[in-house]
């Protein structure tokens, strides 16, 4: 194959962002984005509730520097300052640059962009299309793609960085339809995966192939990852399948109630309420539960979301979708009767380390949106954050990597290698005597994560969670692949990405055992307040002879002073 | 006896006369009377919808406002005039300001659109209001031995927004006539499907694809005949199934009815007086 | 009415699933494996399938991602209707099933076969971008990002439920013309080119209506309403349709294509009979040439028959027409009246 420029991988709304500023920066060059699905079925589409910018539309006051620090604050200042004023400076150019391209956004009044009022910010800053906003974005993006006539291999499966040295040669990947792997010289690669939430598998509200794949390559290829051990965990999943209700259930001003009827969040957030930051309000449930304030069933306990009062007219508007998930999914229809909702891990703040650039540490491999952590987010990240982070820096990573691809010399990769790969991958098909069900392995890290790298955690809970992971590691050897067929084998596509979770599983538990503190979504019972003085700084995991290693990396201060968090 | 207004459709007046021949003969049979409305005008035929939207709500406004004005509901024999007529009174009774509009205009006739009567298929009012116990009473040669295929056509099943007198996508109540009528119907894939009709002057090749797939599938069911409650169906099944099986290499052939000549056939009439004898393939 | 909570979990069915295999490296036809699974209430099409997978069979293959109805990547027939799987109970189904305790799962139809249930869903990106199915702003792209468009709530309801569409390819499955010929131009992307052609921003209003008028786009459509009825967002797809012929017939004049000329010979006549005359309705959309090949020998037969219409004279006017044709006629006034004002 002739060598590309770039190649983008993941067709979600960074790596759509990123292709379409590299061809405007550079109409010249060779560029290809890589996904393993259909770029418009990228889990951008299920991010319901928004994306802030402080346009001011709604709320005429808003500024962008109180976004910033909205945001800074949130992360529990954990964030890069300088890359959060990125951010946020960016946000209102990169909304009207998509309006201006043709996104629906829904309107207020004087037909300017509509702004609701998201958890942990000052204003009403969120911009939304109903409770679509992610769907229109990433069709808006990826309709832009087709017209720009970006190269699309679509059902890809990426495998692996090819490297020499400390510089990548570009991509090996396995064509889905055909069984095939197959190398793409890069002179830039672009990781933009999105996120490895699932790793919690059915406590989790993300997409089945949310498992991290991006964050795994970069990891094996001796990339450091950054602050993996910040998952955040999302108040209102459904009870039975983990399912997201939006935050902007809440914010169009639905109740959370324990079994008593009670508005709890009183308790927690007295003047935000339901309207508190992520990380706060799922400790608040988790703690109603633990207290044994939830409901009871079957599935687990829970509690109430109640948006009945809202009346009906409001929901059918505002939050169609989020009536019909309760009602697909939980049999239950808001207008009628309040939500059964638990918290799910929803998000994953760490990822890939990199710059404010979407740099990392190897050259010409660039990394964005959830997939990589700059970051922005810090140990947690606001609602209505991460459209807007896979925007602005997936937008930057295009245009970086395209005005930088021409430092770099395309490597060539070997058909040796290719084969190394294939022989690789397809070992599981070998597998004979005692094997192992990749349905259970993933099911069981799931279970593992959720109980022992949870929202609590504590030592020994983490040291158990640690030692399951190894274990799980070490039967995943003998995994065994069902579908020995080269067309579309989803069973082998699902075995990778359970190896991908595995190697990634291991970098978040162990930056949960060593970061002794509790900040934004990690939360040591056994050390339950913020340490600035010992843990004010990003925690590094990287692979190194086989193993995970910690490292740490400053971070960058600004104008705002670190204080306590209070809402 | 049970009155209805009537509504003349324009392809019975013309190519599928026998339909309301048929009806004409057995209607006080069954305990009811359809009254002809004359003054009725071709509702637009799922046409005139987009090429203006407001013609198409006078029009149809107006023909349901003459049944009105006789206090009847007003029956129809065509699919596509139930899906035209009854989709206009949805959106007349939907918006106050066309309903003024349109009425500003019938005034002129002595008219009003209210909103007060129903629109109604032939195959609803035999179901619903004569009754399947009164038709099995009624039935003089019942059709056994008859393997009959029933195709529904799409306008009288969708969209159900407008109709939803049967499940869109699996409707009964023609099979329940049949049965009623001593017939055995048979499991018809095609039941539910198009005819092809509307494109039969657009895109004729698809068109008789379409109503290939229909007839073969009948054919290869050792179905007797197909029974329609839609002239337009019947005109492609039946008028332009030579064409249609030719163009598919299929050479058999398979008669097709208006559920009207069903009936009449089921009370004792003749084909000769049902004017079955005026079909292409009989 | 929704069930006590409680109620979901209760009880278990043995269900069969009887689902389309095929893998193209070893299989010369298509055939159906049974799995038969004990499903409670409250459980998905989808996570049948996934059990199944993970349990019983690793072999069989479809495509599944956010589980949600949110990615549209898990359509396929379930007892024959094309759907999401995902949010498809299975108790629901089985209500409905004609074998009892068997749902039959077959990939979506229309769309070339990979693999068991999945199809390959490249030929309808290739209809959306042939027939533009984007925006093309107005704007330059330098100036960008600066100031937003004002869009009014009226022209953002235009497109609302349009920009539901999460391309599931349902309609396309289910789609009469498409069974009759591929290269149709499909429902989804009648859909999204409505979408962009009521959207103030678009500059290519033109381009893609020209397009959309050839053979194979949107005069092809025989209003079947089988999209509409079988899309997975409930969209009404049907009126995106109309809504393009109408804008057809506005922006391209009455006499462009056969499929306008046929609309409009309803407006004609009916303005001038009350009734269609539907004798000379072939010339009028196709003209004597077309009329002659195509409908000749149909038209001895029906002359034979005597089912031909009659010729126009003797078509006779209905009841009271000259009163209604004043009506009609102001109402021609009204909608010039309309267009006057919608254009300023």
């Amino acid at each position: 194959m002739k060598p590309f420029d770039i190649v983008i991988v993941g067709g979600g709304g960074a790596g759509l962002y990123a292709a379409m500023e590299a061809m405007k920066t550079n109409p010249a060059l060779n560029i290809a984005v890589l996904s393993k699905v259909y770029p418009n079925r990228s889990h951008t589409s299920a991010a319901q509730g928004g994306a802030n910018a402080a346009l001011g539309n709604k709320a005429k006051d808003d500024t962008v520097e109180m976004h910033i620090f909205d945001t800074i604050k949130g992360s529990d200042y954990l964030a890069d300052q300088d890359a959060v004023d990125v951010l946020c400076s960016e946000a209102p150019k990169i909304i009207r640059e998509l309006e201006n391209m043709g996104t629906p956004w829904s309107r207020l009044e004087d037909n300017t962009i509509a702004q609701r009022p998201f958890g942990g910010a000052g204003r009403p800053r969120c911009c939304y299309c109903s409770d679509k906003t992610g769907h229109t974005i990433l069709q808006t993006l990826y309709e832009q793609c087709l017209r720009k006539g970006v190269i699309f291999f679509n059902e890809y499966f990426a495998l692996n960085l090819s490297v020499s040295g400390s510089c990548s040669n570009g991509l090996i990947a396995m064509n889905m339809k055909t069984g095939k792997v197959e190398a793409f010289p890069a002179k830039t690669v672009i990781l933009a995966t999105g996120g490895y939430a699932k790793m919690y598998w059915n406590r989790s509200s993300n997409a089945a192939g949310n498992t991290g794949d991006g964050q795994a390559i970069a990891y094996r290829a001796g990339i450091p990852m950054k602050d993996m051990e910040f998952v955040q965990f999302h108040p209102t999943g459904l009870r039975k399948s983990g399912l997201l209700v939006t935050e902007g259930a809440r914010g169009e001003g639905g109740y959370l109630l324990n079994k008593d009827g009670e508005r709890f969040m009183a308790r927690y957030a007295p003047e935000k309420m339901e309207l508190g930051p992520r990380d706060l309000v799922s400790r608040s449930l988790e703690t109603e539960i633990l207290q044994g304030r939830g409901f009871d069933s079957p599935a687990g306990k829970y509690l109430h979301l109640d948006l009945t009062h809202l009346g009906a007219d409001l929901i059918k508007s505002r939050l169609p979708q989020i009536r019909e998930m309760s009602m697909n999914f939980e049999g239950v229809d808001p207008i009628e009767e309040p939500i059964p909702v638990r918290p799910t891990a929803h998000y994953s703040m760490g990822g890939i380390d990199t710059d404010n650039q979407t740099r990392t540490i190897m050259d010409g491999v660039y990394a964005a949106g959830e997939c990589g952590c700059v970051s922005v987010h810090g140990a947690n990240r606001l609602g209505g954050n991460s459209l807007l982070d896979i925007l602005v820096f997936g937008r930057i990573a295009g245009r970086t990597a395209a005005e930088e691809a021409g430092k770099f010399r395309p490597g060539t990769i070997s058909e040796a290698e290719l084969n190394e790969q294939l022989q690789e991958v397809r070992g599981g098909m070998q597998a004979s005597g005692r094997y192992e069900r990749y349905g259970e392995l993933r099911e069981e890290l799931g279970q593992t994560l959720a109980l022992n790298v949870g929202i609590f955690r504590e030592s020994s809970l983490l040291q158990k969670g640690i030692e399951d992971i190894a274990e799980l590691k070490e039967r995943f050897k003998k995994v065994r692949i069902f579908d020995t067929s080269d067309v579309f084998n989803t069973n082998l596509m699902q075995v990778l990405e359970l190896k991908n979770m595995l190697d990634l599983a291991e970098t978040v538990a162990a930056g949960a055992f060593a970061r002794e503190e509790s900040r934004g979504s990690h939360t040591r019972i056994d050390f339950p307040v913020r340490d600035d003085a010992k843990w004010h700084k990003h925690t590094l995991t990287t692979l190194v002879n086989g193993k995970v290693t910690l490292g740490e990396k400053p971070v960058t201060m600004g104008r705002y002073e670190l204080q306590e968090r209070t809402y | 006896m049970k009155r209805y207004a009537y509504y003349l459709s324009c392809i019975n007046e013309s190519m599928t006369k026998e339909v309301d021949r048929s009806i004409e003969l057995w209607q006080k049979d069954l305990g009811i009377e359809l009254v002809k409305l004359h003054e009725g005008t071709c509702c637009g035929g799922s046409n005139l919808e987009y090429v203006s939207p407001k013609h198409f709500a006078l029009v149809n406004g107006r023909n349901i406002a003459l049944a009105e004005k006789m206090g009847l509901d007003l029956i129809v024999s065509c699919n596509t005039c139930l899906m035209t007529i009854r989709t206009a009174k949805k959106k007349l009774d939907e918006s106050p300001e066309l309903k003024r509009e349109i009425n500003e205009l019938l005034k002129k006739e002595g008219l009003e659109y209210r909103g007060t009567s129903e629109v109604r298929h032939l195959l609803w009012v035999l179901v619903d209001d004569v009754g399947l116990d009164t038709i099995r009473e009624k039935v003089k040669v019942p059709l056994k031995n008859y393997r009959i295929a029933p195709f529904y056509g799409c306008h009288i099943l969708r969209p159900s927004t407008v109709l939803g007198h049967d499940n869109p996508l699996d409707p009964t109540s023609l099979d329940q006539l049949i049965e009623a009528l001593g017939g055995e119907t048979i499991p018809y894939t095609h039941k539910n499907r198009c005819c092809g009709f509307h494109t039969l002057l657009v895109a004729e090749q698809e068109s008789l694809n379409v109503a290939a797939e229909a007839l073969q599938e009948a054919i290869e069911s050792k179905a007797d005949f197909i029974v329609t409650p839609c002239p337009l169906c019947h005109t492609s099944l039946d008028g332009y199934q030579a064409k249609a099986l030719k163009n598919a290499g299929v050479e058999n052939s398979i008669p097709v009815f208006h559920i009207s000549e069903m009936i009449g056939l089921a009370l004792g009439y003749s084909a000769k007086q049902l004017g079955i004898k005026r079909h292409i393939v009989c | 009415m929704t069930l006590p909570t409680d109620q979901h979990t209760e009880g278990k069915k043995n269900v069969t699933f009887r689902v389309f295999r095929f893998n193209p490296q070893v299989d010369s036809k298509p055939y159906f494996d049974d799995y038969t699974i004990p499903v409670e209430r409250g459980i998905t099409v989808l996570r049948s399938l996934n059990y199944i997978k993970e349990h019983i069979d690793g072999s069989v293959s479809f495509r599944a991602f956010c589980q949600a109805g949110i990615c549209g990547s898990c359509s396929m027939r379930v007892n024959g209707l094309s759907q999401l799987a995902c949010t498809t109970q299975v108790w629901d189904v089985l209500a409905k099933s004609r074998e009892p305790g068997i749902i039959k799962v077959e990939p979506l139809r229309n769309l070339p076969l990979i693999k068991d249930l999945i199809v390959d869903m490249d030929p309808l990106v290739g209809k959306m971008v042939h027939y533009s199915n984007w925006i093309d702003s107005t704007m330059p792209e330098a100036q960008m990002g600066k100031k937003e468009f004002l869009i009014s709530e009226e022209e953002f309801l235009r497109y609302d439920k349009a920009t539901d569409c999460i391309l599931c390819a349902s309609c396309v499955s289910e789609c009469s013309i498409l069974r009759a010929n591929k290269e149709y131009v499909s429902p989804a992307v009648l859909l999204k080119s409505y979408r962009m052609s009521v959207d103030s921003r678009d500059s290519m209003h033109e381009q893609r209506m020209a397009e959309l008028v050839k053979d194979h786009g949107v005069w092809d459509c025989t209003h079947c309403y089988r999209c509409q009825e079988s899309c997975v967002k409930s969209i009404p797809i049907m009126d995106a349709i109309h809504g393009l012929r109408e804008d057809a017939i506005e922006s391209r004049g009455k006499n462009d294509t056969s499929g306008s000329k046929h609309a409009e010979a309803f407006m004609t006549d009916i303005e001038k009979k009350g009734k269609l005359i539907e004798a000379t309705l072939p010339i009028r959309t196709n003209g004597v040439v077309w009329t002659l090949q195509n409908l000749l020998p149909m038209a001895m037969k029906m002359i034979m028959k005597r089912r031909t219409p009659l010729p126009p004279p003797l078509v006779k006017s209905v009841k009271g027409i000259k009163i209604f044709r004043t009506m009609f006629r102001e109402m021609t006034e009204h909608v010039k009246q309309d267009q006057k004002s919608h254009k300023k």
